[in-house]
């Protein structure tokens, strides 16, 4: 106990200095400062949004996360000074940045059945597959309303992906997919423009024809030209969409035409189907997720516990890891989108990074879910941010930099079975209580 | 050679000597019988002719005077008795037969005798049948021999001592001759000998006894205490008594101010009991002398010698071992992983208490049947609900058909069967389904017989299946793994007791008769074998056969439910007094292992198909999972070892978990409790 010199306060202090890449108007002056080491990150960034207010009166305050040496600081500073073995002796370089927590709760998008499936990489719409064998297209903004609802399937949708939207913003033309659990793929088309009162019915024109069992995952490349999909049958099937768009232009059968006459459906079903590329086989047990980041490589984990690395091209598997337990989601992304993410049959969120040599051990584990994870997504621009959901009820965000989660979603009643990033700064889940559920406001720079 | 020769014609002098002999006893005896007179002088002449030839004798043979050889040959026989009636008396050397001298009568011999002066000195030998007048030197001889002396006059037995030697003046006594050679290497003989034993001793053929150390040591200690030897030991000899305990400081006339206890102590002391009162205060003396006679000295040696008396002492055997050494050897738990642990799934929906589950062979889905009267299909990876039937009644077992081209479910109820198509599979496969569970004549599929009456097979309307109604109360129903067979067990069938049906010709047949009460049938995995278990052995047949292998004896009480190992050679039985019994079939007929673990009735045992692991399920809300490896190894015995309990139903009407499924391809186990809820347990 050395006598220090402020005196009469008993607890010792660190020498600070503020710095950040935001931009000016949240930029304090670059001065050191002995603060408390007692703070936490709410005390730090109360000391921000004072020395803010200081140059800006009209500064609104807001929370900000303290970085030290690239870490999220989540204790108080002497415990994280100790626990991290950094000197307090020298001036301690604190990082801050925004926040992330979701501000805002949108209303549920209510559905008929568990929502299954959900696609938010369109800015202004979002795909929702469900178990009532419809996929629905949402629009952005208060209204809420459902503008589509794609019919044909038998069975609980299990994936549904927006392709392509072709054309620009004067006349949006959907191309989606979706996989069920009738072991069959539709291709739909749907044109964004037309607006009325009741959603419109869509139906298929295209259906993918080959898996021998429900379909789980589908995804697409980014070329926007093929898709691939995972099945039961442990196999994984690559279709091409591109050549059938031409003669699939307005072309969608309407289904009364289909109910109405039988014998015309079984030719005219064999007129839309479509036949897979190719078949990738490998997996030992059901294929429960594909992802197609990279033209030539395509990932898939499956419930024989692996996650697998495919070269398209040659169909050839060029790497495998073996992780214990049976896997349901895959999302590869963060630095470099290298960074491979997958949750299964347990409660803990695994992170590898397959350029690491001679480990297949993950780099990253998170636990803090207490059931199954059923989905997982890098943020399409961070490399630090993930979201997770699990049977538990949460969405919990996380960030790389530390291992608890950034913010814990507790907007479902019943397990969450799909959630994705929407717009960058919002997260859509859906769930076992027939809801969509939106929160948005999440601000990740 | 000349000397040979010589011999011959000395033997031929005898021979004729001998034949002169003959001639003249044979004058002798015609001229004896003509005269006595003159036989007796002819006697005299025949004996002096006789003693001329016995003087020749004596001059060939000059060893002995003695050995005059016999006339007669016979041979020492008693020759009175033999040739008493005979003429002759025997024969002579060279056969003929010396006959008998005619008798004299008595009182002609006695007036010769007494007219012949030397009549006294006649002796007849009787052998050779004749008299011998002793000459004067023999009777000298005798004579001599009667008194004492020696035989001849001419022999002096004491003559003086001749000495050859010399000994005055020599240094050595007999000879001066230098020393042998031999006295100074070693003997060669006793190197062989001595060699020759120590190979025999090294070959073991000699025993080298050290009798003489034992003798040695054959003392013993006199004054030792020997009540720790393993002699008295052995008997359960001798115990010697306790030390009484000696005296201190306490005790002494004058003992240290701290033992002396003060008034409140001594006060306190009247306050304890009696027993646990101390014996004796000490106190403090002016002297030795002043000490007075320690007043209970008689009454504590007799309550000692007491004790010893009442109470026997014994030899309590202890034995120190460490309880830790005696748990066996497991490996660990971490190394067995995967199993299940943790309950991370739930399937809520039935209304009453799930009896029954079945997982599809892909995985993928899991059927239930409940007491609510429904059965129903979930998806696993969701919880989700896909399928409900009402079938109306207790849903007893259910049981998915184990080929993927057949997804056919099941359903045990009261007396029927149903076979419901689960609906699960592609269009191909639901229109064979349609056509399988299609029933073109109901009524009238069966053949004759009596298994007519046992099972018919109708169409089920309302649920576009099979119903098997079943002639008693149908308790459960097992597959064949190939999809097409499958048993049912009606346990009060008597003969139609186990039941076997074929779904591709709706054929049902009763193979076995006599069987008591079954309570459940399995097929093998693998093999053409069939188990069928009774309340207390498990059967074994062989359906090719149809004959009888082997009979477990189990040893419990009340068999609930049996399990096949995939390899098919191990069989798990589950009793309803919560034992659970581990059987190798190559090794005997006896349970190897007998796992007592539950408190209540275990209502489901069951191997995983592909992981080494085991699950029992019992009626006090838990289920134990359990590691086992079995070896190809035939000498290596199965390693069981138990690995988890696993909580969370809680009890319903005394019932707990009701049944157990262990997820085709995860290490994952399902379970089906009475609170109506279906669990899953990954790892």
């Amino acid at each position: 106990m050395e006598p220090n010199g402020s005196g009469s306060d008993a607890s010792r202090q660190v020498q600070v200095r503020f710095v950040t890449r935001l931009p000016p108007p949240l930029r304090v002056p670059p001065a050191s400062m002995a603060v408390p080491s007692h703070l936490t990150r709410f005390g730090l960034s109360d000391i921000v949004n004072l020395l803010l207010k200081n140059s800006d009166p009209d500064h609104e305050n807001q929370p900000f996360d303290f970085l030290i040496d690239g870490e999220l600081v989540r204790m108080q500073l002497d415990e994280f000074l100790i626990a991290k073995g950094i000197s307090a002796e020298k001036v301690l370089e604190l990082e801050y940045v925004k926040a992330v927590a979701p501000r805002k709760q949108e209303d549920p998008r209510p559905h008929d059945d568990w929502v299954s499936a959900v696609d938010g990489s369109n800015s202004s719409f979002i795909l929702t597959g469900c178990y009532d064998a419809l996929a629905r297209i949402w629009k952005s903004g208060d209204a809420s309303e459902c503008t589509h609802v794609l019919e044909g399937h038998n069975g609980a949708i299990t994936s549904a992906k927006f392709i392509d939207i072709r054309g620009v913003e004067n006349e949006q033309n959907f191309h989606l997919v979706t996989g069920s659990k009738d072991r069959l793929l539709r291709l739909w088309k749907c044109d964004a423009a037309k607006r009325r009162g009741d959603p419109i019915r869509v139906g298929a024109y295209k259906i993918l024809v080959g898996h021998t069992s429900s379909v789980q995952s589908v995804s697409v490349n980014p070329s926007r030209e093929m898709i691939c999909s995972g099945s039961w049958d442990c196999s994984i099937k690559l279709w091409d969409v591109k050549e059938s768009e031409e003669d699939g232009d307005g072309n969608t059968i309407s289904l009364k035409k289909r109910k109405v006459n039988s014998k015309t459906k079984e030719s005219e079903d064999a007129r839309l189907e479509g036949a897979a590329t190719s078949t990738l086989v490998g997996h030992t047990q059901c294929v429960s997720v594909v992802t197609w980041p990279d033209p030539d490589v395509l990932y898939s984990a499956s419930w024989d516990h692996s996650v697998r690395q495919w070269d398209v091209p040659s169909g050839k598997e060029t790497w495998t890891m073996v992780c214990g337990k049976a896997l349901n989601c895959l999302d590869i992304g963060g630095e470099g989108s290298a960074l491979v993410a997958a949750g299964g049959s347990d409660p803990v969120l695994r992170i590898w990074d397959p350029r690491k040599p001679g480990s297949l051990a993950p780099i990253f584990q998170y636990s803090s879910h207490s059931s199954w994870i059923s989905a997982c997504k890098w943020h399409p621009r961070s490399w630090f941010h993930l979201l997770s959901a699990s049977y538990d009820g949460k969405v919990m965000l996380w960030d790389l930099r530390t291992a608890w989660p950034l913010a814990v979603m507790e907007s479902h009643q019943d397990k969450v079975l799909c959630a994705d990033w929407w717009n960058h700064d919002s997260v859509v889940s859906g769930g076992a209580d027939s809801k969509l559920c939106i929160t948005s406001g999440i601000e990740i720079q | 050679m000349g000397k040979e020769k010589y011999e011959e014609s000395s033997s031929d002098e005898e021979v004729n000597s001998s034949s002169d002999v003959v001639e003249a006893s044979s004058d002798e005896e015609v001229e004896s019988s003509s005269d006595e007179v003159e036989a007796s002088s002819d006697d005299v002449e025949s004996s002096e002719d006789e003693s001329s030839s016995d003087n020749e004798k004596v001059e060939e043979s000059d060893s002995s005077e003695d050995e005059v050889a016999p006339r007669n040959t016979v041979g020492d026989i008693p020759l009175v008795e033999w040739h008493k009636d005979e003429e002759h008396i025997g024969y002579d050397i060279k056969g003929r037969k010396i006959m008998k001298q005619p008798r004299k009568d008595k009182l002609a011999s006695f007036i010769e005798g007494a007219d012949d002066p030397k009549n006294w000195r006649k002796i007849y030998d009787e052998y050779n049948d004749e008299e011998i007048e002793l000459t004067k030197d023999e009777i000298k001889i005798i004579q001599r021999v009667i008194s004492g002396r020696t035989p001849h006059a001419e022999v002096n037995p004491y003559e003086d001592y001749v000495d050859w030697f010399e000994y005055e003046d020599k240094g050595h006594p007999l000879s001066n001759a230098p020393e042998p050679k031999r006295r100074f290497i070693p003997s060669k003989w006793e190197q062989k000998r001595v060699a020759n034993l120590v190979r025999k001793i090294r070959a073991g053929l000699i025993k080298v006894s050290d009798q003489h150390k034992e003798e040695e040591h054959n003392v013993y200690s006199l004054w030792t205490d020997d009540t720790d030897s393993v002699e008295n030991k052995k008997h359960g000899g001798y115990v010697p008594a306790p030390k009484p305990k000696l005296p201190g400081h306490e005790e002494a006339y004058n003992p240290p101010v701290e033992y002396i206890p003060t008034a409140e102590e001594i006060n306190s002391y009247e306050l304890m009991y009696e027993e646990d009162r101390p014996k004796f205060i000490p106190r403090r003396y002016l002297n030795y002398r002043s000490v007075p006679a320690y007043d209970k000295g008689v009454k504590e040696s007799f309550d000692r010698c007491l004790d010893q008396y009442l109470c026997p002492r014994t030899r309590k055997k202890r034995i120190n071992i460490d309880p830790e050494s005696l748990k066996p050897k497991l490996p660990s738990r971490k190394d067995l992983r995967p199993y299940p642990t943790t309950c991370y799934l739930e399937y809520r929906g039935h209304m009453g208490p799930v009896n029954c589950i079945s997982v599809d062979p892909s995985g993928q889905w899991l059927a239930s049947g409940s007491t609510d009267g429904t059965a129903r299909v979930w998806e696993i990876e969701t919880g989700r609900c896909l399928k409900i039937w009402e079938v109306g009644e207790v849903a007893r077992q259910i049981c998915w058909n184990p080929s993927p081209d057949r997804p056919i479910l099941a359903v045990v109820l009261e007396y029927d069967v149903l076979l419901l198509n689960s609906g699960m599979g592609d269009i191909d496969i639901q229109t064979k389904m349609k056509e399988l569970l299609h029933i073109s004549e109901p009524g009238a599929t069966e053949d004759a017989g009596d298994s007519k009456s046992a099972v018919t097979w109708i169409q089920h309307e309302k649920h576009d299946g099979i119903r098997m109604k079943h002639f008693k109360a149908v308790l459960s129903i097992e597959w064949h793994f190939k999809g097409d067979y499958f048993t049912t067990v009606v346990p009060s069938g008597d003969s139609k007791a186990i039941l076997l049906h074929q779904l591709s010709k709706k054929h049902s047949e009763t193979p076995f008769r006599k069987l008591g009460i079954p309570v459940t049938a399995v097929f093998h995995p693998s093999k053409k074998k069939f188990f069928v278990a009774t309340k207390k052995f498990v059967h074994v047949y062989d359906l090719s056969k149809v004959e009888k292998i082997q009979k477990l004896e189990t040893g419990v009480r009340e068999i609930s439910s049996i399990s096949i190992h995939p390899g098919g050679e191990n069989i798990i039985v589950g009793s309803k007094e919560g034992k659970m019994c581990w059987f190798d079939l190559e090794l005997s007929t006896r349970p190897y292992k007998t796992l007592k673990v539950h408190s209540k009735d275990i209502t489901r045992v069951t191997f995983h198909r592909t992981y080494p692991l085991f699950a029992s399920a019992s009626d006090d809300c838990t289920a134990y999972v359990f590691h086992s490896t079995v070896y190809s190894d035939l000498n290596q015995n199965p390693l069981i070892v138990p690995l988890e309990i696993l909580r969370g139903h809680k009890p319903e009407h005394g019932r707990g978990v009701l049944d157990c499924k262990y997820h085709p391809r995860q290490p994952w186990l399902f379970t089906a409790g009475a609170d109506s809820i279906i669990k899953l347990y990954c790892h």
